[in-house]
């Protein structure tokens, strides 16, 4: 049972556009990690992890402090810079998502 | 399907959850409790009871005696138990009836609701789960490194009563960027979100604005700060702070009780790293300066939240930060834990992209401050001659 629960069909469709619509694939360029990566803007990013990726990358199992997740995986991140370079995150929002 | 640019956008209220958030709430500084006396707090919808033992131990029970309903926080505290007003029964911490003063024995199913607790930085948590599951200690908030050691001033506390908002519009907070210009003053330069597992985070980099005072508004005074919730309801916030070059390092923790379907009591706690070379009576008044701050802050989103609506379906640009991948995160403390599903869990990180944003709020400084600056040649002029009369107050 949802909690906050939306009374219109539209608000679901919201929730669609914003969490998981225009997602690319990106695969880590140095582990087996795929996750999911929108770019509205070359400043913007939104990176959609799934357990089995989180799962296979090496940078982030190895952090276990309470204050360690703010910086991601830099190798990650590297390869959605590549990906955006050579044109396979297209970049900018469509009416705001 | 409708025309997405001729048709009229609606509201989605929604409606409200019919539980409390499963997970750790803090219900205040722990010693505030060992007064030898009860003391009742409003939470989830009904009424506590919270008191020390003989060994200091808190206890936290349902507020209501099993046998007919009296309010026990309005009893006493009599050796290790909490006796009722009303008939005497005595309750233990463990949540069972001891004794039954005019009785020959107590009954077998004489067992009420009691919560498990816990004393994290020096604040007393109690554990709540509509599951009735065990306690989970693992995901406690961490201790403050030093806190203990004595390398942080005492705690300054507020706690305020709000009615008439779910608490979710505090947890939106997390990822509303553009709030904190409009509300709080401030510019956020960097802003990034990481949701994973039971930890919401937000880092922040701020200015305070020139044209405004109160709030964050103060242009010498910058913010890095980095604030992580740990579960629903309990927030730490490491605020590094630079004020016309005076580095602070000032930790403020913002944790909420829910006490019915549309009220929850804000509380926050401020504590500051003693600086070196400064002796406490300075130190304590600096961490009372912060606390001043961040309750102006917190007063100017209490405002908002109190004379807006609940929205399902915010609409958001571009500049926005990831509102709803926030409240799926969130909506894993309303579901039974059988049905936390992946995606409300699993890692996400977001960068919003603050350029475009703080070009338009420079030039809306920028204009304000000229304004202000003509408003004020004009006043002066009017006054002619008279010259300005120093009140000193």
């Amino acid at each position: 049972m949802a909690s906050f629960v939306p009374t219109s069909a539209d608000t679901i469709e919201d929730q669609r556009l914003y969490t998981s619509a225009r997602l690319v694939e990106v695969a880590c360029l140095d582990c087996l990690a795929r996750v999911g990566v929108k770019k509205n803007s070359d400043h913007h990013t939104s990176i959609q992890w799934s357990a089995e990726a989180r799962a296979h990358c090496p940078e982030l199992s190895r952090r276990t402090g309470a204050r360690d997740v703010k910086d991601g995986c830099p190798r990650l991140h590297a390869s959605i810079d590549d990906a955006a370079r050579n044109g396979r995150i297209p970049i900018g929002a469509e009416d705001g998502y | 399907m409708s025309d997405t640019t001729t048709s009229v956008r609606a509201l989605d209220h929604g409606s409200p959850p019919e539980r409390f958030a499963r997970g750790w709430h803090c219900i205040g500084l722990a010693d505030t409790f060992r007064d030898g006396r009860p003391h009742g707090i409003e939470a989830f919808g009904g009424k506590i009871v919270v008191w020390a033992d003989t060994q200091g131990e808190i206890n936290v029970l349902d507020g209501y005696c099993r046998h007919m309903g009296g309010d026990l926080a309005q009893g006493e505290v009599k050796g290790d138990e909490i006796a009722c007003p009303f008939h005497d029964w005595r309750w233990g911490g463990d949540g069972k009836c001891k004794a039954i003063p005019y009785a020959r024995r107590v009954p077998l199913r004489a067992r009420t609701q009691r919560y498990e607790t816990a004393i994290v930085n020096d604040q007393l948590l109690i554990w709540h789960d509509v599951e009735g599951s065990p306690a989970d200690y693992d995901i406690l908030p961490p201790q403050l490194v030093g806190l203990d050691e004595g390398k942080y001033t005492d705690w300054v506390w507020v706690a305020e009563e709000i009615e008439g908002s779910h608490c979710r519009e505090l947890i939106d907070n997390v990822v509303d960027m553009a709030h904190f210009y409009y509300v709080h003053f401030a510019f956020p330069t960097s802003f990034q979100n990481v949701f994973e597992g039971h930890l919401a985070t937000q880092f922040m980099e701020s200015k305070g604005r020139p044209d405004k005072t109160g709030g964050y508004g103060d242009a010498e005074l910058f913010l890095k700060s980095e604030a992580t919730y740990y579960g629903p309801s309990y927030m730490i916030n490491w605020l590094d702070t630079d004020y016309k070059g005076f580095n602070t390092e000032v930790v403020l923790v913002n944790c909420h009780v829910p006490t019915g379907p549309n009220s929850f009591r804000l509380q926050y706690g401020i504590t500051v790293k003693k600086p070196e070379g400064l002796d406490d009576k300075t130190t304590d008044f600096i961490a009372q300066k912060y606390a001043e701050m961040f309750g102006s802050g917190f007063l100017q989103d209490v405002h908002i939240w109190k004379n807006k609506v609940p929205v399902q379906n915010p609409l958001l640009c571009e500049e926005d930060g990831p509102v709803y991948q926030l409240r799926r995160w969130y909506e894993q403390f309303y579901v039974d834990r059988a049905d936390i599903a992946p995606e409300m869990v699993d890692r996400f990180e977001f960068e919003v992209d603050t350029t475009k944003a703080n070009e338009y709020w420079q030039e809306e400084v920028a204009d304000n401050l000229r304004k202000k600056a003509e408003d004020d040649a004009a006043a002066e002029a009017s006054a002619g001659a008279e010259p300005s009369i120093m009140t000193g107050t």
